[in-house]
Formats: C-alpha cells, structure tokens, sequence
C-alpha cells in the first residue's frame, strides 16, 4: 500500500508516457481494457467533396492583384504610425503589463437603500500593486484565467506574482473568498503568518490586524505551511493561523463545541503547558472517525511521548496502512505519514510534495 | 575468413542501428504526430484531397474512438468513428486554424455521441442501449470479459475530462503528450486529469471490489 502511495505522489511516470518504472497496477488495466481499443485504423473511402472554387470572391480577385495589397498595406502602416503618434502625444498613463488581473470595483451609495445596482468601476491590477477596499466597497478579481477572488470590505492585498505557473498574492488583512480552477498548487496567497496553497478548491480566508487568521475550505483541499508545520484542510474543516506559531491544527467544522473549544486551546497555548494538555486529552477523548484529520496532525505538534496516545488514538479510527509502524509514525517518518495521511482518503498529498518541491525551487531562486 | 565475418558482423549492426532508427521514426512519428504535416494535410483537405483526409483518419482515428467509447455502447463505436469523419469531411473547409483540427474533430465526436444519446432514446420500443454518463452505465459488451466491463463502466463514470483522457491513455494505448498533442488541451491539463482520474478510477475499483465480496459473501449465506 506505501508503495502505492510513494508512486502516485511522484506523478506517476508511467501513467503519463509508459516511462519509468512500470507500475503493474496500471499495466494490469491496459491488458485488460486492450479488447475495447479500436482494431481499425484504416479509413474508408471518403466521397470526394467539391468545395468548388475557392478564388471566386470578389475580394480575393482584388487582393490577387499584387498592387492593391501594397497600397492597403502601406495606407495601414501610415495610418498606425499616425495614432502611434497622437497616442502618445496625449496625456501619458502608467505603463501596463499584460499580467495584470482585471478588478471590478463596487462601491455602496452613502445613502443606499440596499435596493438598485451599485456603482461599479472596472480597474487594471498590476504586480507589485495593492488593492484596499473601505468600508463600504467590495471588489472582484479574475485571477488571470484561472479563478476568481471576492474581497470583503476592510480588506487590503498585494499582487505580488502573475507568471504562467504561478499566481500569487499577499493578503495584509481583511477576507476574500478563493475559487481556483488551476491546477494544484498554481495559486498561493502569503499571509503574515504562513502561506496558504490552493489544492483545487473554493474557500474563504480571513487575516486580522494582529496577523491571526482561519481558513474555512467549501470545495477541494487547502494546504497551510509556516515554521515548518503543514495544515490541510479538506471541503468541510476550517483552521485557524497564528502570527506567532503559524498554521494550528485543522478541524471539520461539525465536531463537538468542546472539541473545537481544545483544538483552539490547544493552538493557543504553550508547548508543554497545563492548559495545552489539557485540550490534548479532550481532543483524543472526543475524536471521531472524521476527527482523524485533527489527530494525524496532532501526531508531528506533540511531544514524543504524547504522540504515543495520538498514535494509538488515530489507530483505533483508522488503521495505519500497510507498510506503515508504530516506531516509524513515532520518529515522524514523512513517507509514512504520506501513506497514513492517503488513508484518511481526504486528498493526495502526493500533489502537495509536487506543490512543495517546486516552492523549495521557485524560494532558492528568488534567493 | 575471419576478416570477411567481422566485415559482414559490422555491416549487420550497421543495418540493425539503420532499422531501430527508421522504426523510432516511425513510431515517433505515428505516435506523436507532428503538428505542422498534420497541419498540412488539414490544408490539402481542405482543397478536395481525401487522401490527405484519410491521412488524419489514421492519425485521429483513435482519439475519435476514445471519445466515444467513454460514451456509448462499445458495439457501436466503430461505426460512429467513421460517421464522425464523414459529419467533418464537408466541413473542414470552414476550419480556420489548421492547428486546431484535433479540438474541432473531438467537438464533433461528442456532439456526434450526444445525437446518438437522443436518437437511441426517442427510439420506439427502445431498450436501454445507450450510456448516458449521468446514470449507472448499462453492461454493454457481452461478449467481453467481465472485468475488462466492469473497469470500462467504472471509468465511464468519472467527470467527463478525466474519462476522457484516462479511455485515450488506458484503452487507446496513447500517450500523455499524445493525448495533448492530439486533443489540443495543454500537456498540464493531461497530466492533472491523468492523476485524478487514475485516483478517482481506484477508488470506484476498490468500492466495487468490496460490494462484489460483500455480494458473494450473501449468496453463500444464502
């Protein structure tokens, strides 16, 4: 089963242009689906088709003649050197690139009943620019081609990338609402306590003054990183951030009030504290089968000798695949981790290593 | 002697490297495609040449074939592949973007399968022949083996893009950047579809497989 794992999180080789190491699995399902592919690849007579004459316009006879092009072409080139000139004659705008998002500003009327249309403005957003809505306005940007953001009022961001394979963005404070259609880990938004990566999802993120924050995921999975601690969070859970110690322990939004009353105290408080304990014990006490999400995170956020009772805890719900030990989950082994976090069948985390490995790239570049 | 067996050794590999070479060409050249001669002969077509139609027939064929296959009944398939070719033959003068040829040619295919879904079920006295992709597909081939149906089925079942691409590399035998080179969709999209639609068809695998021990665990009981 880790094998598994390990081959689908490498963007199996195989399965993309039977390169690599043959993965059986995948050879098995092409001897047995090689009945249905088509046996015939020899076309049949076509009927001839008369598509009649193709010169018989009567503006293709003018432009066969070799003149009149030439004199059109040259009366176009005066005519774009001419705007060419009267453009840039008038009063010059700021230089645009053609990364730029488009912005649709709302504004609310002062005095607005609620009812009719609000004003709106459509602006360009270009790299390095910051966008701020008041208290009254709101804004929608399309993500380039591959999504679209909702900011709230009160809510200031920063374009800070736009390049074919990835887009990001920094969010100072306030909330946007996230819906990507990229691929995996294309869209990455900084906030002043970790940065948050798209998996392929929909969700809202919202960032106090104080840099703290939580992330609510609607469709797909999100992926948190800072301090090196990793947050998932599926469709359904939510997770807080903290500008001191970054992504805190995701949870499905359905548990009990007192399990998420400990994974917030648990996230709030010291390591090595009572209180932290305290919520350690509720949190193992109170998980459910779904819950497994929050224990296989607490397993890397505790001391070793508390991860023992998450181990057994996360056991008993879902067992660790095959392949997977209890020394090898204790020294926090990530290959498996990887397998245990599959098992959970919440998302691939093999898109999360790509997404990782190509950040640890994108990050040594930057340097 | 020995000088006449080591110059008739050299010769030999020589002639073994000439044809591993000429095959890779060919392979590389029927499985690939290249842009620009497939561009070419969408232009001769375009002109009248069927013969460089039935060049993108054999070039295309099988990518029409996936299409379908992911949509209606396996029996059925191979004479829609050519009814898709004959629908684009009169057409292909209005392609405007000789490059474009694969994404227009699969429109058509689905469009083609969409008509067949319809016919088939405002047919009188209509059996429940056709797969429609939002219901449980029907058991189509009988003559197939039952796995080989039941992976079919389950595959017909997953969001269009992933069928797709998953039938095209699965069944056809094709290639990622053959599929990207064929249907136009980008070498990213092929590889992410390839990736969920391989996790999603695992999952559908192992779900069937646990119903179908389950099934036969009742039987006995019974």
């Amino acid at each position: 089963m880790s094998e598994q794992y390990k081959k689908q999180a490498e963007y199996n080789e195989y399965l993309w242009d039977g390169s690599g190491e043959p993965d059986a699995e995948i050879q098995c399902l092409e001897q047995a689906l090689e009945e249905f592919r088509a046996t015939s690849l020899v076309p049949p007579a076509f009927p001839r088709v008369d598509f009649g004459p193709r010169l018989s316009y009567w503006w293709l006879a003018i432009a066969s003649n070799t003149w009149v092009p030439r004199f059109a072409a040259a009366i176009l080139v005066l005519a774009a050197f001419t705007s060419a000139l009267v453009f840039s004659l008038r009063e010059s705008t700021p230089p645009r690139s053609n990364n730029g998002w488009s912005v649709e500003l709302t504004e609310a009327q002062p005095d607005s009943s609620g009812m009719g249309d609000k004003p709106k403005r459509k602006i360009q957003m270009q790299i390095g620019e910051v966008l701020e809505t008041n208290r009254t306005s709101t804004a929608n940007i399309a993500v380039a081609d591959i999504g679209r953001l909702e900011l709230e009022p009160m809510t200031r961001l920063r374009l800070l990338q736009s390049t074919a394979g990835r887009k990001r963005i920094a969010l100072d404070r306030g909330t946007i609402h996230v819906a990507i259609w990229a691929p995996p880990g294309e869209f990455v938004v900084d906030t002043p306590s970790s940065v948050v990566v798209d998996l392929g999802c929909m969700y809202t993120l919202n960032i106090e003054e104080s840099g703290n924050g939580f992330l609510r995921t609607t469709l797909g999975w999100v992926g948190f990183q800072s301090n090196g601690y990793e947050s998932f969070i599926p469709a359904g859970a939510a997770a807080a951030t903290y500008a001191e110690s970054g992504p805190g322990l995701p949870f499905f939004e359905d548990a009990s009030q007192q399990f998420r009353s400990a994974v917030a105290q648990f996230d709030s408080t010291k390591a090595g504290s009572a209180q932290r304990g305290a919520a350690e014990q509720v949190i193992l006490r109170q998980a459910r089968l779904r819950d497994g999400l929050t224990l296989w995170h607490l397993l890397s956020r505790v001391s070793e000798v508390d991860r023992r009772a998450v181990y057994e805890r996360l056991s008993a719900l879902i067992p660790p695949p095959v392949g997977t030990t209890r020394e090898g989950i204790l020294r926090l082994d990530r290959s498996m981790l990887d397998s245990w976090w599959n098992a959970l069948e919440l998302g691939d985390i093999g898109l999360w290593r790509h997404w990782e490995r190509s950040w640890t790239g994108h990050e040594a570049q930057q340097k | 002697m020995e000088a006449v067996s080591l110059r008739n050794a050299a010769m030999q590999s020589r002639l073994d490297f000439r044809s591993r070479v000429l095959e890779h060409l060919l392979v590389t050249e029927s499985q690939v495609g290249l842009p620009d001669s497939d561009a070419t002969f969408v232009r001769a077509a375009q002109r009248g040449d069927t013969e460089a139609f039935g060049q993108l027939y054999r070039r295309y064929a099988r990518m029409v074939h996936g299409i379908l296959l992911g949509r209606v009944r396996h029996v059925e398939v191979e004479d829609l592949v050519q009814e898709v070719f004959l629908r684009a033959l009169p057409r292909v003068r209005e392609l405007r973007d000789a490059s474009r040829f694969g994404s227009w040619l699969a429109a058509i295919a689905r469009n083609l399968a969409i008509d067949y879904y319809r016919r088939s079920q405002t047919r009188p006295g209509r059996t429940d022949d056709a797969f429609d992709p939002d219901e449980q597909p029907a058991k189509s081939n009988l003559s197939s083996s039952g796995d080989a149906v039941e992976i079919l089925d389950c595959i017909r079942i997953l969001p269009e893009a992933y069928r797709e691409t998953l039938i095209l590399r699965l069944v056809e035998g094709m290639t990622g950047p053959e599929i990207s080179a064929r249907t136009g969709l980008s070498p990213g999209s092929v590889r992410v579809n390839l990736h969920r639609g391989m996790h999603q068809l695992r999952r559908k695998l192992a779900h069937r497989e646990l119903r179908n021990v389950s099934n036969s665990k009742n039987r006995t009981m019974v």
